[in-house]
């Protein structure tokens, strides 16, 4: 029923759909520059770019629960591209007021039910829609998600094994990742979660996850049960292990200075049923998490958002 | 000023409520009091305490033993053929270990259990992991769930004579019938119960549907299965005293046989005996069962974890000779799912 009226409107309002973001630009929405970013006039559609891009939402909406007393749309109207940069990928961070969907579009991404399938439109990962989740996108979730069956080392080697890796080369593989997330592969590898501390369970998770080196990394607020510090801590390894991986990271976070710090893009959304606002471009971290957000320009950035989050959080 | 008086819209003005009594910090008590230490709400007691308590209970209940079979046979407060002495009682348990056969018969007794019950997990916990993961055979397997659990089971002694004749048979496959189903459910609702997220971590790791059942919900729900298996078991040991004591002709054995004897030949002491002694047996299987459970999850229950490990070391060891012999299944599976990954 409701299908026909979105896909209706578009074309008929071509005409004024020009001429309303016209006089909107002489406002205050040509590219303009706050802080260490820069806010997009308009958030890109996936027909502005050449290419397919890594994913792409066209008019995506999520319903639950259609037809029945307690229906409740998460998202509406979501459009966005972000770009295949060959051997980087972009970090996207995802920011908004609580309960605007942010984890609905990770998880649409990633394949998971009862996110997906969309209700209306379209999820595309490298220019092919999504049907089903698979290990070309990892995920990190808030919660712990180590198996408590399983020692660190088989945690990592979770995603080889599955793949049928035989045992020596997936050990091989996951002792170097526990490594490399700055765990000790001597005293940690034969632990079970349950001795872990919160921290040293993302990083299980993260190792987990890039051992298979996915080509889009989906982020649910991995720090937001950790301490300030680990936090801190976490984000560097993170920029860290994001250069070596090349992948394209979704970040969903409630902290906009983690976003802004970790993000080369900001994605802004708006109160339920969300969508996606505004389009920030951030300066890349380039320096260590606790020396670039003491810098002004990076401070001016958040509170930039802090603002429009606040705005939003009013609305409501 | 304007803000003191609270003026309503009707014009009233709402008085402040009177200021109730601000809250004082108790006085302390002036010394505290062991009474007080002891009657602590949920409290605990010293070990030595908790020993002693219950060695008294053990006492006290002996006194009235000993008070209410005092005396001549014809003079006592409790007819003799219904309660014997202690002494009468604990001076015939060489009689019931040697000449009534104590021992085999427990083991008659046990191996029925052990049989029956091992049957029911062949077939219940297979069936409760179908029924767990997928909704098609829960509703498959719903009407019997709600049978087996709620049918009366002694009822259905009578017929498992005409099934299965007055052999071992029959005894073993009604502990089957009286496990089966709740073995079933509670191992659906252990699958279950396995939190989402695992799941959908799993499917993000690129596992494959077979693979989430095998490495990710059936290891997760296992503490909880084996922890029903353990209260069940114990309720299995109370159901084959049920079976014992009905007897159709042929030899029948094990512990509730011979309180059925004892009872038609008048030893009512071995009667008593063996009463107290089948709560040692199933608190001894218990513990044991405790035992076994800790070790192996250690995750769960803390502790080493040996037989944990140990499985560990034999499911690489199982790879690893796997790979040996089927090493080109294990390379064309890995070729798969790169190609669907995409």
């Amino acid at each position: 029923m409701s299908d026909p009226v979105p896909q209706d409107a578009v074309p008929q309002d071509d005409g004024p759909q020009d001429a309303v973001p016209q006089d909107a630009v002489l406002q205050d929405a040509l590219p303009q520059d706050v802080g260490v970013g820069t806010v997009l006039d308009h958030v890109r559609e996936p027909e502005e770019i050449p290419s397919a891009g890594i994913v792409s939402f066209r008019n995506v909406r999520k319903t639950y629960n259609v037809g029945e007393a307690n229906a409740f749309t998460a998202i509406d109207e979501v459009n966005f591209v972000v770009e295949d940069i060959e051997g980087k990928g972009e970090f996207v961070s995802i920011l908004g007021p609580s309960g605007c969907g942010k984890s609905t579009v990770l998880r649409l991404i990633a394949g998971l039910e009862p996110q997906h399938p969309p209700t209306v439109g379209e999820v595309r990962v490298m220019g092919r829609t999504v049907e089903r989740p698979g290990a070309d996108r990892g995920m990190v979730f808030q919660d712990y998600t180590s198996f408590d069956h399983r020692t660190v080392l088989d945690n990592v080697a979770f995603g080889l094994e599955c793949r049928g890796v035989p045992r020596e080369e997936r050990e091989e593989s996951a002792r170097h990742w526990i490594g490399r997330v700055g765990l000790s592969v001597e005293n940690d590898q034969l632990k079970y979660p349950h001795e872990l501390s919160g921290g040293m369970r993302q990083r299980v998770a993260i190792a987990r996850t890039l051992i298979l080196r996915p080509r889009i990394i989906l982020m649910d607020e991995p720090f937001g049960a950790l301490d300030p510090t680990t936090r801190l801590n976490m984000q560097d390894l993170l920029v860290d292990l994001w250069r070596e991986v090349e992948a394209t990271v979704f970040f969903v976070t409630h902290s906009i200075g983690e976003a802004v710090y970790l993000g080369d893009r900001v994605y802004l959304m708006s109160n339920s049923p969300g969508t996606i606002l505004e389009e920030l471009e951030v300066e890349p971290p380039n320096r260590p998490a606790l020396e670039m957000q003491r810098e002004v320009p990076f401070q001016e950035t958040v509170f930039y958002i802090r603002d429009k989050i606040a705005t939003l959080e009013e609305e409501r | 000023m304007t803000k003191e008086p609270e003026s309503i819209p009707g014009g009233a003005v709402r008085a402040a409520p009177p200021a109730l009594p601000r809250a004082q910090p108790s006085a302390p008590p002036p010394r505290r009091s062991p009474g007080r230490r002891l009657f602590a709400l949920r409290g605990d007691i010293p070990t030595w305490l908790h020993v002693v308590l219950g060695l008294a209970c053990i006492a006290l209940i002996f006194l009235a033993w000993f008070l209410a079979t005092v005396g001549e046979p014809e003079f006592r407060m409790v007819s003799p053929t219904v309660l014997p002495s202690p002494a009468e009682t604990f001076s015939s348990f060489q009689e019931l270990w040697f000449d009534r056969a104590l021992t085999r018969n427990l083991i008659v007794t046990l191996r029925r259990v052990v049989l029956g019950f091992a049957l029911a997990c062949a077939v219940g916990i297979p069936l409760g992991i179908l029924s767990g993961c997928f909704a098609l055979a829960q509703g498959l397997l719903f009407p019997l769930t709600i049978f087996g659990r709620n049918i009366p089971l002694a009822a259905l002694i009578p017929l498992t004579f005409t099934a299965f004749g007055i052999g071992e048979w029959q005894k073993v496959m009604f502990i089957f019938i009286a496990c089966v189903m709740f073995i079933v459910s509670d191992t659906a609702t252990a699958i279950r119960d396995v939190d989402q997220r695992y799941v959908d971590t799993a499917w993000t790791l690129g596992a494959k549907r077979r693979q989430i059942i095998t490495k990710v919900l059936v290891p997760l729900a296992m503490p909880a299965v084996f922890n029903s298996l353990r209260l069940l078991f114990g309720l299995a040991f109370g159901y084959i005293m049920l079976a014992e004591l009905v007897k159709l002709g042929g030899e029948v054995g094990g512990l509730g046989d011979i309180i059925r004897q004892s009872q038609r030949r008048g030893y009512i002491e071995h009667i008593w005996l063996v009463l107290l002694i089948i709560p040692f047996i199933a608190l001894a299987i218990d513990r044991t069962l405790k035992a076994i459970q800790k070790s192996l999850f250690p995750y769960q229950y803390g502790g080493h974890g040996l037989l944990h490990r140990a499985l560990r070391v034999v499911g690489h060891a199982w790879e690893d000779l796997k790979g040996v012999f089927f090493s080109r299944e294990v390379a064309t599976t890995q070729a798969g799912p790169g190609e669907e990954d995409a």
